[in-house]
Parts: C-alpha cells; structure tokens; sequence
C-alpha cells in the first residue's frame, strides 16, 4: 500500500504520495573481512525516490552507496531501519520480478548469443516462446544491436555488452531500474553515447531509475536528484536538486548551470 | 619466399609435434639396431617399428582361428566397450556427486574427504577386492574405470559450480529465479567447461585401468591378451601390437573428449582464464586445450 497525503488542491481528499522507494533510518554493518571489526557500511539514512524519478546516488568508495542499491533491490539485508518499495518489502517486490538490475560488469553468460541472454530472465519467468521472441527484438532495437542478436558476448566490445545488460534488465518490464556503475568501465566517448541513449530509453519507459556513480559529471547530467553520500560511516550529506531542463543532450554540458551543479556536488563532497 | 614458409612453420606448434615424432622413431630404431647385435631375440626386447608393422599384415594364424590384429582388435574391442561403460556410469555418477555436493555443503564435508582416500588406493589393490565383490570379471572392470572416472569427474565439475560469479549469482536471485533455473540456465552450462576438462582427465585413465586390471584376471581384454602373449609363445609381435593400440585408443578418447566439448560449447570460447583455475588439470594438457 502507498502512502496517502491530503491533495493540495482538493479537500478532504488523499492521493497517493507517489513516493516509490521510501528509505527510513535505514542502518547497514557487516564484520569486515578478518571479522575483527564492524564495518558501518550506512548509518540512519533517510530517503524518498518519487515514482519515475531519476536518481543518482554519488560518492567515494566505501560510502556505502553500492550497499545501499543492493539493499533496495533485496541483495543484502538491513541492520536495522526500514525500506519500502511501492509499500512493500523488497523481498516481495523482488518476488514479483518488479526490479531491473545492470550491475557494473555486464554479467552476460558467454554460452548464450546475446538475443538468449536478453531472453533470460522471461525464461526464467516463464513467458511463452513467441512472446519472448517479440521483445527481444523490441529491446536489441531499443538499445541498437540488432545486427548484433547472434553473436556472443566474447565478440562485443565493453559498451556493446553493457547495452545487453540493459535490455537484459529491461526485458522483464520492471518498474524499477537499478544500475550499479554501469559505465564506470567504459571509455568516455562510448560512456557520453550511452548516457544520451540511457536518458531516451528512460523517457520512453518512464521507469523509476536508482543509478549508482562515482563520476559526478554523470550523475549531473543524467539526474534529476542526486544524493550525496559520504563515507566512514556512510551517510547522505547532501541532496542536489538538478534543475536542467530535459530532454537533454551533450550540449548541456557546456552551459553555466550545468558547471554550476557539478561545482556545487563536488563542494558537498569537500565539506565531508 | 621459401624462407617464409620455412619461417611460418617453425612459428606453428605443428613442428614440434613433427619433431617429436621424428625424433621418438629416430630413438626407437637406434635402440633397435644396437639391442638386435647384443641379444639372440631382439623382437622380445625391442623390434624394429618396421617389423611390428609387418607383422600387423602378417595373414599367419597365432591362436589357430586369429591372425595377431584379428586377436588384438578383438580384444581391445573388450576392453574398450569395459571401459567405456564404466566411463559414462562413472561420469555419470560424478556429476551427481558434484551436484550434490554443491547444494549442500554437508554433504560435501561428509564425503568429499573419503572420496579422496577411494581414489589412493592402488587400482592393482582394488582389483581382487571388486572381482570378490562383483563376482563378475566384466562387471568388476566396468566397476573399475568407473571409480577411476567418477572422481576428476567430481571434483572438476564442483569446483565449476563453485566458480560462478557472484554477480552471476545476485543476478539470478534478483530476478527470483527457482533453484532449479539458476542450475539449469546458470551453473550447469557455467560448469560444461570444467565437466569437460574432469572427463579429458579420466577417459585414458578408465582405458589403463581396464588394460592393467585384464592383465591380473582373466576373461579376455588386451591386458589379458598381452601377459599371455609373453607367457605362451603365441607372437611376441601381439604384444607389440597391442602396447600400440591401447596408446592409440587412450588418445582418441581424450581426442573424442575434446570434439565433444567443442560440439556441447557450440560457439562459445573455451575460456583459459577460468581452467587456469583448475587444478587437477595437469600442465601439459592445458596447452593441448587451448590451441
């Protein structure tokens, strides 16, 4: 169930707060790895992700930001403090195959050609054959490699692969998409090529999106809130409003607002 | 121009494997010629290669119904339909094993350890053990090559399971997958590489301990047929016949491993990375894998 607020222009009426993912006091440790000491990967993180909305979570390794996307998508498990997805448990949410994840490496099985690949996760969920066919096809179009169906992950290039991973996370229809740096690995004009085609799939789609960076200049660009984490213990330390108008293109990286935001996400990071 | 050619064939391994041909015969007939001043039979020490392969021609009866490769085939026939039963019984088995073992680890700290222990023991120990057992000499040898298979069988394909990525791994339990999916479309074709390397491993291996075990008991079978080609003076030139066969059989059936691999990877590559990892693999055969 959602959340039901007063609607501000009607009264005694309750909409829905149209909050998809609703982070509360939410605290993560884990032993480090001689299990000596506790590693406070989150403390007492509060968040709201609106439906549709896309969000970047941002900051230096070890602030927990990964920890953070693998707790909303059910991967790893609170401490302490609560998530709720659409008023659910994520464990329900990932039970109805409602989460889309593209982690950093592509992930892809190197038996399968990359239509199987993308076809997997509808075998998995046992959508019959000449269905899964069609959307293969719509997702390889989507991302552009449908020259590319028959081949084997081995023969992609890196940005290639990952745009199997995203039509991959893509082809179940999940409502929401979560991605793990997915182009921290990829050179930069092939990262610019999928960042443009990344924010027309969104537009399309009009999935809720949690993307996961240390690269500032892309969580700008892409986002439309980006939340700044900081580390030791992993907390948000701030939330920038990125107010550039969409649809945007390359060319917004030249203009004085969009230098300004970046500035003004990097200053965040300097007073940790 | 011919420079080239000369060049480019000495790049390819192909020459080495000439080289050592060449230079294996040149070795043999060296040891022939001088072993034929020193002893009053040389064929019982070291014939001539020529001489043994005359003698696969030979049309002159040695058992009274078989020429010498009439005999020699026949029997290796027997083995070979021995070890290979047990071979795929043993592999069979294997896979279980390692499924098994991979869905729970108890079962692994159970028997993994014993495993090992049924493996040191010698298969010339085992034999008399298993024909008691069985009470069968074809059975005890199918039994054998089994036990000798199932093992690199085991372990190689567990520690495929146990290679899959964790993200392989998250990726599968996001989108809910059964546990019989992530086998299915995850860790069993993950493990095909490694399955593979395992049967490379025991297929000769279950063609030599059929043979050594033929040797002790009778019932037929090339080990059977080669101590009594050196008991009974049927042709020395059986025995010689058969120490070729029985090596020509033990490498088509790493051969026939390999074929297969590349029939069941269809496409996919064979990927060095990942079986540099494993380490039952001996070091020679790694290279054979990858070329």
């Amino acid at each position: 169930m959602q959340r039901l607020v007063p609607d501000p222009n009607r009264n005694n009426v309750l909409v829905p707060d149209g909050v998809e993912i609703r982070i509360e006091d939410l605290s993560i440790s884990f032993p480090d790895k001689n299990g000596s000491s506790t590693i406070h990967a989150l403390t007492n993180v509060n968040l709201e992700i609106r439906q549709g909305e896309f969000v970047s979570l941002v900051g230096p390794s070890g602030c927990g930001k990964t920890t953070m996307l693998r707790a909303i998508a059910d991967l790893q498990k609170p401490s302490s403090g609560s998530i709720t997805v659409r008023g659910q448990s994520p464990r329900e949410v990932r039970l109805q195959k409602k989460f889309g994840i593209v982690f950093q490496s592509p992930v892809l099985f190197d038996w399968r050609t990359v239509r199987r690949n993308v076809c997997m996760p509808m075998e998995v969920q046992g959508i019959p054959k000449p269905r899964r066919t069609k959307t293969v096809t719509e997702m390889l179009e989507m991302v552009g490699l449908m020259k590319f169906g028959y081949k084997y992950p081995h023969q992609l290039s890196g940005g290639m692969q990952q745009r199997v991973g995203i039509a991959r996370a893509l082809a179940i229809k999940p409502e929401i998409l979560l991605m793990d740096e997915p182009f921290s690995a990829l050179d930069e004009f092939t990262k610019e090529k999928l960042h443009e085609d990344l924010l027309k799939i969104w537009h399309k789609t009009n999935k809720t999106i949690v993307f996961v960076t240390h690269n500032i200049s892309e969580a700008v660009f892409l986002s439309d809130r980006i939340v700044v984490l900081s580390p030791h213990p992993g907390r948000v330390s701030a939330i920038v409003d990125v107010d550039i108008p969409r649809p945007r293109d390359l060319s917004v990286k030249q203009s004085p607002e969009f230098t300004a935001l970046v500035a003004k996400v990097r200053n965040s990071f300097e007073e940790m | 121009m011919k420079n080239k050619t000369w060049k480019k064939f000495f790049a390819s391994p192909k020459w080495v494997t000439v080289a050592w041909v060449v230079g294996l015969i040149i070795v043999w007939e060296l040891g022939a010629t001088y072993i034929a001043t020193i002893k009053r039979s040389p064929q019982n020490v070291l014939p001539h290669l020529w001489q043994i392969a005359e003698s696969v021609f030979s049309t002159q009866k040695v058992n009274g119904r078989q020429t010498a490769i009439q005999l020699v085939l026949s029997n290796a026939w027997i083995t070979l339909a021995r070890a290979g039963i047990g071979f795929v019984e043993g592999a069979c088995v294997g896979f279980v094993l390692a499924l098994l073992m991979s869905r729970f680890r108890a079962i692994e700290k159970m028997i993994f350890p014993y495993l090992m222990i049924i493996q040191m023991i010698p298969i010339l120990g085992m034999a008399p053990i298993v024909l008691a057992v069985t009470k069968d000499i074809d059975k005890s040898r199918i039994l054998i090559a089994a036990i000798l298979t199932f093992y690199p069988v085991a372990t190689s394909t567990l520690s495929g399971f146990k290679a899959v990525e964790k993200e392989q791994h998250d990726l599968m339990y996001s989108l809910a997958a059964s546990r019989s999916q992530i086998y299915a479309k995850l860790m069993i074709p993950f493990a095909v590489p490694y399955l593979f390397s395992g049967l490379k491993i025991a297929a000769p291996l279950a063609i030599t301990a059929s043979i050594l075990v033929d040797t002790l008991q009778g019932g037929g079978g090339l080990g059977c047929m080669m101590s009594q080609s050196l008991k009974h003076a049927m042709s020395i030139y059986v025995f010689w016949q058969i120490v070729f066969i029985s090596a020509i059989i033990g490498i088509l059936s790493y051969q026939l491993m390999s074929w297969l691999e590349k029939f069941f990877s269809n496409g996919r590559p064979i990927s060095k990375k990942k079986l540099s990892a494993l380490q039952v693999q001996p070091a020679g055969k790694a290279e054979v894998m990858e070329s």
